[in-house]
């Protein structure tokens, strides 16, 4: 990529990326990365992660389909997660510096790359898939399109992890509370016209910890790469559960 | 026998943003521990002051002249308030849904930080003034 921008067209950018290597480091450091990037066009910071990754090969990352729709380049930029491949250099860099870290509160398995086994564990509790009692129809279980606008706002999320991450609530109990993106999800099922389980759901998150550790602080809404808002969702769960309870 | 994960967590809350809302919530969790470890300080005073007539006398001219206590009554004071404002905020938005997204929660959250410091500047006036 660099080879096609002339040169005076560069301009030098800092960026500096948490690195640890499980064979050879004992601790995690920041390493400060000099990289050139072009004046006149804005770059995503996924982009100056491969630049950087022509330097420093060892530097490690996911990525996979780079427009935002797999999920995996979730990171810290600047303090704030979101998508490498959809965050643009220019709302990123602060003093011509770029900060990269891994989503908080999840262990490190190698430089930006976290091991997400926990975020997933507290996924698979919500049953993230249709539960029917009745016998399949012959063809499809039929929606009309009032209901399936309900789910408007809920099915997009793409499971990058970057709302989980960035809850307070999530980093303190990751093990008990389900964390904003899988209380999205569990909204998605119970809203659904389709799904038959949603007393056995609601039961579910009715306990101290799977929803009710959330206390709005809302870093969810404000990283979430598709401009999703999991706190109204964990609202609207508890809402549900409220009336069902009176 | 489980085996000890020693992988690095990123989790430095000083270099991570958080929206004024995410800060009013940790402010006021920090002030609900600060009112719990400070209670014993108000029930000392109430005990002073149910103790006697003269011992009532002497606690407000203490609160009057003496200036450590001033402190610490105008800092329980402004603790109070940050704690009865922003769990205020709390039950209007869990009953009412009021400031569910980010800007509208924002701008509530603003709001009462703002109000939380002319309350303060008029504590602070009164007790020292």
């Amino acid at each position: 990529m660099s080879a096609t921008i002339p040169l005076k067209e560069l301009k030098p950018l800092i960026l500096s990326v948490y690195r640890f290597d499980p064979n050879k480091d004992k601790k995690a450091y920041m390493q400060d990365i000099e990289i050139e990037v072009p004046d006149n066009k804005d770059l995503m910071v996924l982009d100056v992660l491969h630049l950087a990754k022509e330097k420093e090969t060892s530097l490690s990352f996911r990525r996979s389909c780079a427009e935002g729709v797999c999920g995996s380049d979730g990171m810290n930029i600047n303090g704030k997660n979101g998508l490498a491949c959809t965050t643009p250099l220019s709302e990123a860099v602060k003093r011509n510096k770029l900060v990269l870290r891994p989503m908080p509160g999840l262990p490190v398995i190698r430089d930006l790359i976290v091991d997400m086994k926990q975020f997933f564990n507290q996924f698979e509790k919500v049953k993230p898939y249709l539960i029917t009692k009745d016998d399949a129809p012959e063809l499809e279980r039929k929606q009309s399109p009032a209901e399936r606008e309900k789910l408007d706002g809920l099915y997009e999320c793409i499971l990058c992890g970057c709302c989980s991450t960035a809850c307070p609530s999530f980093w303190w109990n990751p093990d008990k509370f389900l964390g904003p993106a899988a209380l999205l999800y569990s909204l998605r099922f119970i809203v659904d016209s389709r799904d038959q389980a949603t007393e056995e759901r609601l039961d579910d998150l009715d306990d101290a910890f799977s929803l009710y550790r959330c206390h709005g602080i809302m870093n969810c809404v404000s990283v979430c790469p598709k401009g999703l808002n999991p706190a109204e969702a964990i609202s609207n769960i508890r809402k549900k559960l409220t009336n069902r309870n009176r | 026998m489980k085996e000890k994960d020693n992988r690095p967590v990123y989790l430095n809350i000083l270099t991570i943003n958080l929206p004024i809302i995410g800060i009013s919530s940790f402010l006021h969790r920090v002030s609900g521990f600060v009112l719990f470890s400070t209670y014993l300080v108000l029930v000392w005073m109430l005990n002073r002051s149910l103790t006697s007539e003269e011992e009532f006398v002497q606690l407000l001219s203490d609160l009057r002249n003496n200036f450590s206590l001033k402190i610490l009554i105008f800092l329980i004071s402004i603790t109070i308030f940050y704690h009865s404002l922003i769990g205020i905020k709390k039950l209007i938005t869990d009953f009412f849904g009021v400031g569910e997204q980010l800007k509208s929660g924002s701008i509530i959250s603003w709001i009462y930080n703002v109000m939380f410091v002319l309350i303060s500047i008029t504590t602070l006036i009164f007790i020292f003034c």
